[in-house]
């Protein structure tokens, strides 16, 4: 993974979500953490884009920002839920990462 | 060798601090020599189109984007589908920046060994 | 692996705590942090004089017991902080005000020491936003 894309604003409301997935890598990653995962949220425009991204792009959502917004048992399949150690792990495994604050 | 960051500044210009503490991040980093690079995403692209801080009781922004090559800042970027959204022109971008396709701004970021968006 | 940690939000952000609790998973998982660093509203996160309702998570507590106990290098943007009226006993009389919020084991000092932080630690990752 070169860059780990870290999102933390609803997709709804803010434009950091489109974005970045105009000038995400076609190896990077994405990691939605706070607001960032109601991208999820089955049914949305949002999910719909996320699911039709490269394959390469591997995604990632963080589990307590899953868990609070009863979302952690629709997950796509290639939606990787993670903990903070695994949260870390990530930020490790790519060579960087990008917060779009 | 210094490690080479990639500054990302996407807020429009006069409603608030944080296009002006990102230049202090740039401004800092120009200080000790470091490989900076700074490109204009979003909405961030209005600070290149001399905005009138005055109207608003605000310092002027622009003279700072200008101090940049002083600083040994000289990397400056814009994103060319950003520019387009809002019917901005290039060419009278202040001070001149290079544009960048959503691909090249791919690679921007795969050049770079940090990045700081803001 | 050695991490460089910036805050860019206050304490009323869910993502203030989202870095306490990304910081505390890096020395569990047997990494160390060289810097936390904290800048725009994140100056905040120093404040001695925020109160908490007692039925609420305490993050600037949380950040003051986190440093301590591990003895990690804490700075604060001093240029956020001043504007942001979080002050230490120096900058507080330097200006003539009255009062003054930030102690150790914060230290208030320039952006220099993120750029520092950031080169020479293995990952450079930032929280701000909501």
């Amino acid at each position: 993974m070169k860059t780990l894309h870290l999102l933390s604003h609803s997709p709804f409301t803010d434009q950091r979500l489109t974005s970045c997935l105009h000038v995400i890598g076609a190896n990077d990653g994405l990691l939605l953490t706070g607001d960032a995962v109601l991208a999820l949220q089955p049914g949305s425009l949002q999910r719909k884009a996320l699911e039709l991204m490269p394959a390469g792009v591997q995604l990632f959502a963080l589990e307590e920002d899953l868990i609070a917004r009863h979302l952690q048992d629709c997950l796509p399949e290639r939606v990787n839920s993670v903990d903070y150690p695994r949260f870390v792990a990530l930020s490790l495994q790519a060579d960087k990462v990008n917060s779009w604050l | 060798m210094s490690k080479s960051l990639l500054l990302v500044s996407r807020h429009a210009p006069c409603s608030g601090s944080t296009p002006r503490e990102l230049l202090d991040i740039a401004l800092a980093g120009g200080a000790f020599d470091l490989p900076i690079s700074l490109l204009f995403l979003d909405d961030g692209v209005f600070q290149l189109f001399t905005p009138n801080f005055a109207a608003l009781e605000q310092k002027n922004l622009s003279a700072n984007l200008q101090a940049l090559p002083m600083f040994g800042v000289e990397q400056l970027y814009v994103a060319e589908r950003c520019l387009r959204d809002r019917g901005l022109d290039s060419t009278k971008a202040q001070p001149a920046v290079q544009c960048l396709d959503d691909a090249a701004i791919s690679a921007l970021y795969a050049s770079h060994d940090l990045v700081i968006t803001l | 692996m050695q991490f460089a940690i910036a805050v860019f939000s206050a304490p009323e952000q869910a993502s203030n705590r989202r870095a306490l609790r990304f910081a505390e998973a890096v020395l569990a998982e047997g990494h160390a942090i060289s810097r936390l660093f904290f800048y725009q509203a994140g100056v905040h996160s120093a404040s001695s004089q925020q109160v908490t309702a007692q039925d609420e998570l305490d993050l600037p507590r949380a950040w003051h017991e986190f440093v301590t106990q591990h003895q990690l290098d804490a700075v604060v943007c001093i240029a956020a902080a001043l504007r942001r009226g979080q002050l230490n006993q120096a900058e507080a009389e330097r200006y003539n005000r009255d009062g003054y919020s930030v102690q150790t084991p914060w230290e208030l000092s320039g952006l220099g020491q993120l750029h520092d932080a950031a080169q020479s630690a293995d990952r450079l990752i930032c929280f701000g936003g909501p």
